[in-house]
């Protein structure tokens, strides 16, 4: 049982990894539904449609009701994280994840599982984390201006209490991308290895109690992740004291 | 960075991630959100419209309402003075129409005293003669057993000049 994803095949010296395909997958489902709900969209809506609207309405009202007229730069990014978090997450509970194994070239004497969910890859959570956090700080430029921006975290007031708050603030994005990538990396990878380890163990029954837990899982750290993105947006976004 | 790369971290996973994510993010916007958006926001609009609209049918309504009940009182008041009138035009009709059959009775009553009393005196008349022709009847019965026929002829011719005088007064 290994925490790193496995390479498939090369392209151009590209390694493909079986965490890059379930992410291509999830990206198909989400463009597939976004084709559905686009042909369909209308002044009355479907149900499929309407679970839509629910979460756009959602996460629109929650960014307003936090972040007021910032809400409009804020929201689409947060609703991605989770839209993408979610798919990823959710699609790695259909069978065929971690159970289709076989031999490749590159793997050469080890068996290597075709799928394995995108979010128990380091390289994605990662990616967003950095993604979540340089977008953070995109828009606190945007939004208060370079000046006020540095002043987050470069003071010249006499205190040297403000330096150390300065360098507290530049640590706590360091913290930041850290806490977001693993905390979403651990909770996918541990919820895999113990549905594999429960497969392994007993497959009839056994694994299914923790795979509704992880379908809960795989709900609150999307949501984790998108609300925690959106708070610290508004924080940034909003003008230092 | 070694502690991540036993994770698994390879920087063309890494940066294909982050591109996907942010070809997927702008796919999101420009396909979903933004359509989304746009027919919450119509809907939304349509719905505070509608809103309006049936703010301003209730104020339409009320003053229906109103008009109504300003014409209802209108029309009762127009009904009442109706009554009123029509109520006074039948008394005096009725006035009217007593006084005339009272005047008609009285007329009537007047006509039949009137036919009442020549039939009288006709009566009157008849009934005289006859108690004439009866009266010398019994005279001349009387008188033709105590007088002769001279004499009986003389207080004939007298009594009958007498009656004539007196009929004749």
């Amino acid at each position: 049982m290994q925490i790193k994803p496995d390479v498939l095949f090369l392209v151009v010296n590209f390694p493909v990894t079986n965490t890059i395909i379930a992410t291509i997958i999830s990206d198909i489902v989400i463009i597939l539904f976004i084709l559905v709900v686009n042909r369909t969209i209308s002044l009355k809506p479907n149900p499929l449609q309407n679970a839509t609207e629910l979460i756009v309405d959602y996460f629109v009202k929650t960014t307003k009701e936090i972040a007021g007229e910032r809400a409009s730069f804020i929201y689409p990014w947060v609703l991605s994280f989770f839209i993408l978090i979610l798919t990823s997450n959710l699609i790695a509970q259909l069978p065929g994840f971690e159970s289709i194994i076989f031999k490749t070239s590159i793997s050469k004497s080890h068996k290597v599982s075709f799928l394995k969910a995108a979010s128990s890859d380091l390289n994605l959570t990662l990616a967003f984390a950095v993604t979540s956090v340089v977008l953070t700080h995109y828009l606190s430029i945007r939004c208060t201006g370079i000046k006020a921006y540095f002043a987050r975290f470069i003071t010249f007031r006499v205190f040297p209490i403000f330096l150390f708050v300065g360098i507290l603030e530049f640590s706590n994005e360091i913290t930041k991308i850290i806490s977001f990538s693993f905390r979403l990396f651990g909770n996918i990878s541990s919820g895999e290895k113990i549905i594999t380890t429960m497969y392994n163990i007993f497959s009839f029954g056994l694994p299914l109690p923790f795979m509704l837990l992880e379908l809960l899982v795989a709900i609150i750290q999307a949501m984790i992740f998108a609300m925690l993105t959106m708070v610290f947006m508004h924080v940034m976004t909003d003008k230092p004291h | 960075m070694e502690i991540i790369q036993k994770f698994g971290f390879e920087i063309e996973s890494f940066l294909f991630q982050i591109v996907n994510f942010l070809v997927m993010a702008f796919v999101l916007k420009k396909f979903l959100y933004v359509p989304l958006k746009k027919i919450l926001d119509e809907r939304k609009y349509k719905i505070e419209q509608s809103l309006l609209e049936s703010d301003i049918a209730k104020i339409v309504l009320e003053n229906a309402k109103q008009e109504k009940k300003r014409l209802l009182l209108e029309a009762k008041n127009s009904a009442d003075v109706l009554t009123k009138t029509a109520k006074i035009s039948i008394a005096e009709a009725k006035e009217k129409a007593v006084a005339e059959t009272k005047r008609h009775s009285e007329q009537i009553l007047d006509d039949a005293k009137q036919r009442a009393a020549a039939e009288f005196k006709i009566m009157n008349n008849q009934i005289e003669k006859i108690s004439i022709d009866v009266s010398r009847k019994i005279v001349l019965r009387v008188l033709s057993d105590l007088f002769s026929d001279d004499e009986k002829q003389k207080l004939i011719s007298q009594a009958l000049k007498k009656i004539d005088e007196k009929i004749k007064n």
